[in-house]
């Protein structure tokens, strides 16, 4: 594993933005536990979901009001989904993917683009490792797709709905993703495993 | 929570329908079960029990307290359990939960009930005894606190030295041999989801199930039971739960 | 039960230590699997665990703060953790008082703006206790912080001094906490040594004070980096992702 960061180590000594840092006196210092990547950016290895306009989420609907829908999203914040230009209608229990389409200022979250996730099951995911269960191009959710036969819905705020299919293998599997994320060589193991257990 | 309760619930229930657990496990199939002793230095015995994910922590402390009205030449036998709050999303700081309560209650009976502890030997003089206090504590929960709690109360147990008393107090640091267990007393827990039965729950089948079951046993007895939650059994499916209690059972007295 | 001699007359202390010279400390991180962060001191004879959840939804919502996490602290002794006596459960006006001065050590580098209307748990359980229980504490609280991703600007980490037979020493054992002339805790962000925790019984002139306050500031440097270890011990590959707590370290 590459050099690991710990909160208030200097990583760099101009200031630069990016998330999980803060500048002092010009110089920039990590506020996680994290490992530099390739191109010098700190990734933290833990750590809550927040909010991004225009993230991809998957949530459950938690409460049917007149104007729309509270959905929860596994963070402390909350989002409704207007029911305003909806087609479709939900009920109390659902599992819908959506995309965020405003946050305020207290995190508070606007929904939009809908769809209605029928069957299957939801599991909960670190949102920080979310990129390692997608994969560079979607490979590792390709592969988990591929052997298991279910559809998965995967939310950066940290849901992940596994459609159905061999679930309980594609849950099994995601959370050995979730646990050895930051060690290499992830896909080889992950390949193994869904091969070794696949039958 | 409720929502995400039912929605727990009816991917628990549909994997059962295959016979299949998230995790792989059969049916009838405890998760990898580890027991460690003598945790602690300060206690007079202790241990540490992992089931899968939930891991509990027995710990056993003497002290000098009058016996009960009622049984006058008698020690005390007291049983204590914290959900500590590092140990769930679930558990709040603050006076003891009725969880809490039912686990400390279930566990001592488990104990109290198979008469593995002479208490009449704790007896020192008119008025004055020795009290053990076993404390379980809860530091991760993933389901099935029962069976974790009654095997690291009795790991705790049968590793307990008796304390050096003299004048009528306890001396700190020094003892005189070991507490005298007679039996292993353990207990299995089933979870009832609809029609079928589940050995020990993992939490998110807990949060799922109808019924719950805890059989403690001796080799050759029943000691304790305890039913839990809304739905219900019937009577012979409780004979078959205890007949897989003392199968099982013998699994869990060989760890420790 | 009289006063022990408490240094030897080799200038060593009861347990062999030299004045400046800290107890054995073991610190392990993810430790538990439920909370969001996790760590575990062994400290002496001290044994801590620390849980982290969090950011989470405010209870009660009007306590909540629109700009910013509110940081909760439980500092609790478990009923089994001393030798001499089995204790009550439930708060004593000792664990209160710890309970207030270690959440505002933390509320000052924890970045709790990041995090509006929602609350941040530290939980720390003393299984057993050896003297210095907060400085574990602390040294505890700040590795599940770092593990469960809290923004922090920095790690803390804590030692005592005191005065033991006339001499300035470090890191106090329960005998020379008992017996000594006085105590102090102190917690330093471990960057820019800031004091985020003070407290001192007995009586030390000011001369004192400053020996004492360097002599935990270059043993917090030491204790720093173990905390940074455990972390990297943490994530490495070699534990394959699991979370167990082992006492026996």
């Amino acid at each position: 594993m590459s050099e690991l960061i710990v909160p208030g180590q200097m990583i760099s000594d101009r200031p630069t933005r990016q998330p999980s840092t803060y500048v002092e006196d010009g110089k920039t210092y990590s506020a996680v536990v994290a490992i530099k990547n390739v191109e010098g950016k700190i990734v933290p290895l833990q750590g809550p979901y927040s909010p991004v306009e225009g993230d991809f989420v998957v949530g459950v609907v938690t409460n049917v009001k007149f104007a729309g829908y509270e959905v929860a999203l596994h963070t402390p914040y909350r989002a409704f989904l207007s029911s305003r230009e909806l087609r479709d209608t939900f009920e109390l229990g659902d599992i819908i993917s959506a995309e965020i389409i405003s946050v305020d200022e207290v995190k508070s979250m606007m929904l939009d683009n809908p769809r209605c996730l029928r069957g299957g099951m939801l599991a909960e995911f670190s949102p920080v490792k979310i990129p390692r269960l997608i994969g560079k191009k979607n490979s590792m959710l390709e592969l988990i797709r591929g052997k298991t036969g279910c559809e998965l819905a995967i939310g950066k705020n940290g849901y992940v709905w596994i459609g159905p299919g061999k679930t309980a293998l594609a849950f099994s599997t995601i959370m050995k993703v979730e646990r050895e994320a930051h060690i290499s060589g992830l896909t080889n193991r992950i390949e193994e495993y869904l091969s070794k257990n696949g039958k | 929570m409720d929502i995400i309760n039912e929605l727990k619930r009816e991917s628990v229930k549909k994997l059962l329908e295959k016979n299949e657990r998230l995790d792989g496990r059969a049916l009838d199939e405890y998760r990898r079960i580890e027991v460690h002793t003598k945790v602690f230095e300060n206690s007079e015995g202790s241990a540490h029990v992992r089931i899968g994910k939930t891991q509990v922590l027995g710990a056993v402390k003497f002290g000098i307290a009058a016996p009960f009205a009622d049984k006058p030449d008698e020690g005390v036998l007291s049983v204590g359990a914290e959900l500590a709050p590092l140990g769930s999303f679930m558990f709040e700081p603050g006076p003891p939960s009725p969880s809490s309560i039912e686990l400390a209650r279930v566990t001592d009976r488990g104990i109290r009930s198979a008469e593995i502890i002479d208490t009449k030997s704790f007896f020192l003089e008119a008025g004055k005894a020795l009290a053990l206090y076993l404390d379980i504590y809860v530091i991760d929960n993933d389901g099935n606190l029962f069976d974790a709690a009654s095997l690291a109360g009795m790991a705790a147990l049968l590793n307990t030295k008796m304390p050096k008393v003299e004048e009528g107090k306890i001396i700190p640091g020094e003892y005189t041999g070991q507490l005298p267990v007679a039996k292993k007393a353990v207990s299995c827990t089933f979870a009832k989801i609809g029609e079928k039965f589940l050995l020990d729950p993992s939490l998110d089948e807990m949060r799922g199930m109808d019924t719950r079951l805890t059989v403690s046993t001796l080799p050759d007895c029943v000691c304790a039971m305890q039913k839990g939650e809304w739905g219900a059994l019937k009577e012979k499916e409780i004979v078959e739960l205890i007949e897989l209690s003392f199968k099982k059972g013998e699994e869990l007295r060989s760890l420790i | 039960m009289g006063k022990p001699k408490l240094l030897n007359d080799d200038g060593k202390r009861l347990d062999g230590r030299a004045l400046d010279e800290l107890r054995p400390l073991k610190i392990a991180a993810r430790v538990l699997n439920d909370a969001n962060g996790s760590a575990y001191v062994h400290w002496g004879k001290n044994r801590v665990l620390a849980g982290v959840y969090g950011p989470r939804e405010c209870i009660p919502k009007h306590n909540s703060s629109p700009y910013a996490a509110q940081i909760k602290c439980r500092y609790n002794m478990a009923p089994f953790c001393s030798l001499e006596e089995h204790g009550r459960s439930g708060p004593s006006r000792r664990s209160v008082e710890l309970s207030k001065v270690i959440r505002e050590t933390f509320e000052n580098v924890i970045i709790a703006g990041a995090y509006p209307k929602t609350q941040i748990d530290i939980y720390i359980e003393i299984l057993q206790s050896d003297g210095g229980t907060r400085c574990a504490a602390i040294t505890a609280a700040a590795v599940a912080l770092a593990d469960a991703g809290i923004p922090l600007k920095d790690m803390v980490s804590a030692v005592a001094v005191g005065k033991v037979e006339g001499k300035i020493s470090l890191d106090l054992s329960k005998e020379e906490d008992n017996f000594g002339q006085s105590d102090m805790p102190i917690a330093f962000a471990s960057r820019n040594g800031d004091v985020l925790l003070l407290q001192m019984d007995g009586q030390l002139t000011k001369e004192e004070i400053a020996q004492g306050l360097q002599m935990a500031r270059n043993a917090c440097v030491k204790i720093s980096a173990l905390q940074a270890e455990a972390l990297r011990t943490a994530y490495d590959g070699a534990k394959n992702g699991e979370k167990q707590l082992d006492l026996s370290i």
